[in-house]
């Protein structure tokens, strides 16, 4: 049902003048993609910065909650670009991207980075006086730090995982494969 | 001379080793992906903290030592996993125009971050030339940007 609709969505998008336009540049396609990339190494850099003070790695001298505060910004400049070329990119090849299993699992894991940067984020504000400048930071700090940094490995491994055919509609796959990819809803439209 | 290494390289166990499965050259290139991410982080955070864009109100130099490490470490796993990843690929590489670019600007970016950079932010960055600390930082992150941007077009182009 879900797959059907979301399937049905993507082939509708898919036709558009825009999505064919995009798709059919050589140019636009790869110097959104490049930007994509680039832009992780400001996004995820930050991301990266602020989660090692939060682990105790570096920065100590440098009050947590204010670190988090002051690169706020750039990290947010940064995650702005890969939302906006990200959502992009996937009005460029949509039934594939939708039908991908790694794409799938990539929008999965960017809800469960979210919550996980929402809950922190609250847990901060409550609590960074009484452990700000503490040599070794809280547990729950540390958990938090080291959950966003695996999360986002498997972003980027799924990402990169995109380019690549293993799963792709038309292989031999298993029913739930068919499933879990979304492929059984494309067979049942054509 | 170059293209015969080149060709030992694809040829050898690593190389074979990379090739086998699909999933080992792909999964290198994530974990190189990461690392680009650590670096940019460092060079961002030092880099952006030069040209006074973010966190003013903690000394320059402690940013920029802090940043150095994990740019050190970030670079040291970048190129392991970037000759890993060139021993399946090697002689499409040695074709490639973008490799070329990028492996000239990787080198500038060496030379660059530990010749000239690091030496120079070595003292009191209140005794420098602002307009020269500000040149340094926009250097950085262009050969920075410069070398991932190429990077990507390796792909392109194949």
């Amino acid at each position: 049902m879900l797959n059907s609709l979301l399937v049905d969505f993507a082939e509708w998008l898919g036709a558009t003048n825009w999505s064919v336009g995009l798709h059919e540049s050589f140019y636009m396609f790869n110097w959104l993609e490049t930007l994509h990339v680039l832009t992780l190494m400001l996004s995820l850099g930050m991301l990266f910065v602020i989660d090692a003070r939060m682990l105790g790695w570096w920065l100590m001298e440098v009050p947590a909650s204010k670190l988090a505060d002051r690169l706020a910004k750039p990290m947010w400049i940064g995650f702005s670009i890969m939302i906006v070329t990200g959502v992009i990119l996937y009005t460029a090849i949509p039934v594939r991207y939708t039908t991908s299993l790694w794409f799938r699992i990539k929008v999965i894991l960017l809800f469960v980075a979210a919550v996980n940067a929402w809950t922190f984020h609250r847990h901060l504000n409550r609590s960074a006086s009484t452990w700000d400048t503490d040599k070794i930071p809280p547990k729950r700090t540390r958990v938090a730090a080291m959950t966003s940094l695996c999360v986002w490995a498997v972003i980027v491994v799924c990402g990169r995982f995109i380019a690549y055919d293993w799963f792709d509609c038309g292989k031999e796959m298993s029913a739930f494969m068919n499933w879990a990819t979304g492929c059984v809803a494309v067979s049942e439209a054509h | 001379m170059i293209e015969s290494f080149f060709v030992w390289l694809e040829a050898s166990a690593l190389g074979a080793f990379v090739k086998d499965q699909a999933a080992t050259f792909a999964t290198i290139e994530a974990v190189h992906l990461m690392a680009l991410a650590v670096l940019g982080g460092s060079v961002f955070l030092a880099d952006l903290r030069l040209l006074n864009l973010v966190m003013t109100d903690v000394p320059s130099r402690t940013v920029n030592d802090n940043a150095h490490k994990f740019f050190k470490i970030s670079l040291i796993v970048l190129l392991v996993t970037g000759f890993v990843m060139l021993s399946g690929v090697a002689t499409k590489c040695y074709h490639n125009f973008y490799y070329w670019v990028k492996m000239a600007a990787l080198a500038a970016g060496i030379i660059f971050a530990f010749g000239v950079r690091a030496p120079l932010l070595r003292g009191d960055h209140a005794l420098l030339n602002p307009l020269t600390v500000k040149l340094v930082a926009i250097a950085s992150i262009s050969v920075w940007f410069l070398v991932a941007a190429s990077g990507r077009w390796i792909g392109f182009s194949g």
